[in-house]
């Protein structure tokens, strides 16, 4: 049985700019115990030959943390997206394949241009309007009940799982994601970020927001950090349907 | 801000559950009158075609024709905006996700093939009376019994998913334990209303 393990075999969809096609090749490296994609890929970077011994330029991919904190490294893993430093080899099914993540533009082999989602949270306002600053005893208060779930919407990392798994968001459509959507409602938390609500909400009405959720409920299965995204998609529907009620009739 | 499409995909969802919802319901119970034997059928459509002839075309138009049209439509464009992914995330919602969208293609078709047969074209242009007779007749070829079936198996599970994102999307179920609630009992409803059709339909045979 160990003799089965000896190596790591790899299938790497490759593109080698922007526009050109993609391709796939195979890769083959030792096995070695806590093995994960991330150290796998740079062991193929120290010597990248594949399986056929012919010499290729290093596959490219986008790493940072390694601990799953800062959402660089995701990637489409076996058919999933997801990090690629705590996708361990030991856990997954091989030949593993490594995919780019297509719902953002591909610049290079694993490497994505994720800069959309940070165009969403601009749209959505996903930040607090600094009004001066407090000596803590003056400063407005969190609301106990709801900071567990600030806390826990505050882990999103941006790295995109949730937008490469909807089958609404992608080129064919122009849905910004659960992601950007739920951080609108962790800035409509804040004590400070409420008083823009209205805003948010109004951003989240527009073409793309979060009437393109078509309740797949893919995103909440492959968040990385456990973010009740559904949850909280629900309450930003409740929340836009009474600012539609109030546009209608408060005006 | 205006915001059309917040506008259109609410009334797109509630045209879907609130009217369609209606025209299914009253499909499933007209022809289901239909276990009773032909003279219960017959009788029952007569009772419809005392209605006068302006007001029945008026609600035909307004609570047939123009909701689906509306639903069909604007469902069309949203479909388009999705790309099916079940075989790589094979989670239950999300093969219903893909499903509510195979059976809204399916019932394009057959909704054309439905309204512009029995409608327009044998109600409508040949002047016929739709009869008990009539549809015995048309179910009798095994192939138009398995494509209906098919298409009200499809229009039943429509709706009763429908129910199931209708609650989700309007903010009424927020947590996953409502949601699993609603989408169990919902498909229960799937189950008895294809069951209860499954009835009717080979009643005509028995």
């Amino acid at each position: 049985m160990a003799e089965q393990k000896k190596t790591v075999k790899f299938i790497i969809e490759r593109q080698d700019s922007p526009t050109s096609k993609p391709y796939t090749q195979e890769f083959e490296i030792p096995y070695r115990p806590a093995l994960n994609v991330v150290a796998s890929l740079m062991e193929i970077q120290k010597n990248p030959v594949t399986t056929d011994g012919k010499k290729v330029a290093p596959v490219v991919w986008e790493c940072n943390c390694l601990e799953k904190v800062c959402g660089a490294c995701m990637m489409v893993i076996n058919g999933r997206a997801r990090q690629a430093c705590c996708a361990l080899i030991d856990e997954l099914e091989q030949p593993i394949r490594l995919q780019p993540a297509r719902t953002f533009p591909v610049i290079r082999d694993l490497l994505i241009d994720r800069s959309v989602m940070f165009e969403s949270l601009k749209r959505v306002q996903a930040w607090v309007e600094v009004d001066g600053s407090w000596e803590v005893k003056d400063a407005p208060i969190q609301n106990p009940y709801t900071a567990t779930t600030a806390y826990e919407i505050s882990h999103c990392m941006t790295c995109g799982c949730c937008l490469e798994a909807c089958p609404n968001v992608g080129p064919q459509s122009d849905f910004i994601g659960a992601s950007p959507s739920v951080q609108a409602y962790l800035f409509n938390l804040h004590p400070l970020g409420k008083f823009d609500k209205e805003k948010r909400l109004e951003a989240l009405m527009g073409k793309g927001g979060i009437t393109s959720c078509g309740n797949s409920q893919n995103c909440v299965e492959v968040c990385p950090k456990n973010i009740k995204l559904t949850t909280y998609l629900a309450q930003l529907n409740r929340d836009v349907n009474k600012q539609a009620l109030k546009n209608i009739f408060n005006k | 801000m205006i915001n059309v499409s917040f506008y259109l995909r609410r009334l797109h969802s509630l045209c879907g559950l609130v009217l369609l919802g209606g025209v299914l319901i009253e499909h499933l119970l007209t022809n289901a009158s239909a276990m009773g034997g032909p003279e219960v059928f017959n009788n029952g459509l007569a009772m419809m075609e005392q209605i006068p002839q302006p007001i029945f075309l008026g609600i035909e138009i307004c609570l047939y024709a123009v909701p689906i049209l509306f639903h069909g439509i604007y469902g069309v464009y949203i479909a388009m905006q999705a790309k099916n992914n079940p075989s790589e995330y094979g989670y239950s919602r999300n093969w219903k996700f893909a499903l509510q969208r195979w059976t809204a293609w399916y019932l394009v078709a057959f909704l054309i093939w439905h309204v512009g047969y029995l409608r327009i074209y044998t109600k409508g242009i040949m002047g016929e009376h739709i009869s008990y007779a009539l549809v015995q007749s048309t179910l009798a070829n095994p192939v138009v019994f398995a494509l209906y079936a098919i298409g009200m198996f499809a229009a039943i599970f429509h709706f009763c998913n429908g129910i199931t994102t209708f609650c989700m999307t309007w903010g009424i179920t927020k947590g996953p334990r409502s949601q699993c609630v609603v989408d169990k009992g919902a498909m229960g409803l799937c189950v008895l209303m294809c069951l209860f059709t499954l009835a009717f339909m080979s009643s005509y045979f028995m």
